[in-house]
């Protein structure tokens, strides 16, 4: 599922960034990278969301959460 | 021989850096932009037993690879051989994303001091960190925590900086997987070479493994034998296993509470609340500017009258000539000192913004405003620079740098001068307070309402225009919130009174004097009546076409055509025009109206004159931050006529329409 479907108050794992290479470099340089663990703590209605990733807060646009796919984390 | 350490500031944006820079420099500090680029670079001093240190504070960064200005910038000062030691600040809150910089750090081979900030927190959230096992697993680093805001540790730092500025960091501190580590050799041997005298061959060949762009330029290496893929994501992805260890092994979680972070977003980022708690925040800051401001006003403003009776009495005293007494008093202290009771209102409202920024509001308003400026077709991260804009618009241009894209970048600097700056208050305070009593406050909201509305209305007539589709691609970090730190928000504040300050005594008084002079003067000489003068000829000129606006006086196209040196000028303009002495006391505003009222001058005129001053072509200061920003005078001129134009097409509606009832 992507980023934009998630649930809000679930953890999440990253299993595909289909991202401008840009912006896909600089999610990487963050610690965003395939197999990271997501926590989804905010939605707006246009789908911009709220996630917290190695215990930093990040507001993503609706464009780059709709490239993030993601999985159910298990531990 | 140099006889002091320079140090460089180094650290994610948002750990706590300006803030620890600050203590130790205080506001003594050069500002500059890095050579060539349009990126900050700060300096300042200071000393630790005789021994002198040079601070360079670069630019908040989260990473070291070479995609954008600030991090390009930070590479080169780094390996620059001006650098003696760094200081890397990391958020002890956040040091599993802090710690990324610190592992690229170390590998750059430069000395390196970790300064351990926001200790306070980690506490305060029931965790702790093993001091002992965080610099063993750094390459026995010198690790100090320090407290920015409660200016802790900060000798410790210094001592530090004194007796580990000569330490090469020689061995690895990541140790990566077999393949890469055998990669890593081999492009070692191959550069030892090419390039004998190279010293942090490692720091090159992760470069050269992760593809990065400029090493390769600059180290033109055959590697196609090794490097037979970008390693960057496998490099990446074993630095941040690296610092899952870290972690685990140095933080320690006692009794972990909910984050007061977590608990304000829930209604600040509110999906519905957002925007309206955003509103109100800022309805709430106009609301202190205009009301703890005038309270403030009037001691300003009877130093003012003080002031002028003085002066008067000193120059009639040492018998000066006429025109100099005019020009002293009527030109000068009228033009320089009535904008110097607006003091007040512009130290509240920088006050506010300041507030704003430092508590770490500011970056959730980027993600509250994401909705209505996608509609626009700009990211939220648009909106910052124009919100800033309700200080100044010279610095919102250029916070318009955040911007990634060259369009979006345009677009945002075409609406930024739409945001109501602190320049255009005092035509509020005063026009407003003059025509419309009690209702005063409200009027001033309108405008700002209005500035806010029709630049969002043009983004959306520009949208159909622009063949570039708008892009939703924000991305920004949501800091912790915090307790706005006193000394932070002194040094911002200061700085912002010092501008307006300096621009009272510059700009301002510069044009105070041209329009006395011509006001005063035509091609005969000095004139006894002043509608036979240079100015009022001039503005005559103007007269018809002003006058569908409601705003066809002489006096008024030449103030507003001053205006365009610096807004309050407009108000300076009025103060000389009429030979006001404190235009800004109730006597001033008195003698003011009457005249005005006297020339058919009603609250509508007073409307569309107040419409057309917030919408019109910025300041010359802002046209020139302009032209620097886009190097197009092309865009600039364009600018200044379309603000120019919707300015008037603004003023002509509102008085006609208003005209109707």
């Amino acid at each position: 599922m992507s980023l934009v479907e998630a649930k809000v108050g679930s953890v999440y794992r990253v299993t595909q960034m289909l991202v401008e290479q840009k912006i896909l470099r600089r999610l990487e340089a963050l610690g965003i990278l395939e197999g990271t663990r997501i926590e989804i703590l905010n939605r707006k209605r246009n789908g911009a969301t709220i996630i917290k990733v190695r215990g930093a807060r990040w507001a993503l646009g609706s464009d780059i959460a709709s490239g993030i796919n993601l999985e159910d984390y298990t531990a | 021989m140099k006889n002091y350490i320079s140090v460089a500031f180094v650290g994610n944006p948002n750990c706590g850096k300006t803030t620890l820079f600050n203590a130790f420099t205080g506001a003594n500090l050069k500002v500059a932009n890095w050579p060539g680029v349009t990126v900050e670079r700060k300096e300042g001093e200071t000393s630790y037993k005789g021994q002198k240190i040079k601070l360079i504070d670069l630019p908040g960064i989260y990473s070291l690879t070479s995609y954008s200005m600030e991090e390009k910038v930070s590479r080169k000062a780094i390996l620059d051989e001006e650098i003696d030691v760094i200081v890397n600040i990391v958020d002890a809150s956040a040091m599993e994303r802090n710690l990324y910089l610190t592992l690229q750090l170390l590998e750059m081979g430069k000395p390196v001091i970790l300064a351990l900030n926001m200790m306070d927190i980690v506490e305060e959230r029931g965790m702790e960190i093993d001091l002992h096992r965080l610099p063993e697993m750094l390459g026995h680093i010198p690790v100090v925590p320090v407290s920015a805001r409660k200016r802790t540790g900060l000798d410790v730092l210094l001592h530090a900086v004194k007796h580990h500025y000569e330490e090469q960091n020689t061995d690895p501190v990541v140790s990566y997987t077999p393949d890469i580590e055998d990669k890593i050799e081999v492009l070692e041997h191959m550069l030892h070479e090419k390039w004998p005298e190279d010293t942090n061959l490692r720091w090159h060949a992760l470069k050269i493994l992760e593809n990065d762009e400029e090493i390769l330029k600059e180290h033109p290496l055959d590697t196609s034998e090794v490097v037979d893929k970008n390693y960057e994501k496998i490099i990446i992805n074993q630095k941040y296993d690296y610092i899952e260890e870290i972690v685990e092994e140095t933080l320690f979680y006692k009794n972990q509470k909910e984050e007061k972070t977590e608990k304000i977003d829930r209604i600040l980022t509110h999906r519905i609340w957002g925007v309206p708690v955003f509103l109100g925040i800022m309805a709430l800051v106009f609301f202190c500017t205009f009301t703890v401001g005038d309270a403030v006003k009037g001691i300003f403003e009877a130093g003012l009258d003080y002031a002028f009776a003085g002066m008067t009495h000193l120059l009639t005293s040492l018998h000066a000539s006429d025109w100099m007494v005019s020009l002293i008093v009527d030109g000068i202290m009228a033009g320089v000192g009535g904008i110097l009771t607006f003091l007040p209102n512009i130290f509240i409202l920088f006050l506010a913004l300041a507030v704003l920024e430092d508590s770490g509001y500011m970056a959730r308003v980027a993600y509250v405003m994401d909705g209505i400026m996608g509609r626009v077709g700009l990211s939220g991260k648009a909106f910052l620079p124009m919100v800033l804009g309700f200080g100044c618009t010279v610095p919102a241009i250029m916070a318009s740098r955040t911007l990634e894209k060259e369009s979006d970048r345009k677009r945002t600097m075409l609406l930024t001068p739409f945001m109501s700056c602190s320049a255009r208050l005092p035509i509020y305070v005063l026009f407003a307070d003059m025509f419309f009593g009690k209702y005063a406050m409200i009027v001033a909201f309108s405008l700002y309402a209005l500035g806010l509305v029709m630049a969002i209305l043009l983004a959306l007539i520009l949208r159909k225009f622009s063949k570039s589709k708008g892009e939703a691609n924000l991305l920004i970090e949501l800091p912790e919130y915090k307790t706005p730190n006193a000394r932070t928000i002194w040094i911002y504040v200061w700085e912002k009174v010092k501008d307006y300050l300096t621009k009272a005594g510059t700009t301002i008084f510069v044009a105070s004097i041209v329009i006395w002079f011509i006001l005063n003067y035509n091609t005969s000489g000095m004139v006894t009546d002043v509608t036979t003068s240079f100015g009022a000829s001039m503005g005559k000129w103007l007269e018809p076409l002003l006058a569908p606006a409601g705003l066809g006086m002489w006096q008024i196209a030449v103030a507003l055509i001053s205006g365009l040196s610096a807004k309050e000028v407009v108000i300076s303009s009025f103060s000389v025009l009429y030979g006001i002495s404190n235009i800004n006391s109730l006597e001033g505003m008195g003698q003011l109206s009457q005249i005005l009222a006297g020339q058919n001058f009603g609250a509508l005129n007073a409307y569309a004159l107040m419409v057309f001053c917030l919408l019109y072509t910025p300041c010359v200061a802002t046209l020139a931050t302009i032209r620097k920003e886009t190097h197009s005078s092309k865009w600039t001129m364009m600018t200044v006529f379309f603000q120019l134009a919707v300015a008037y097409l603004a003023a002509v509606l509102v008085f006609q329409i208003g005209s109707l009832f």
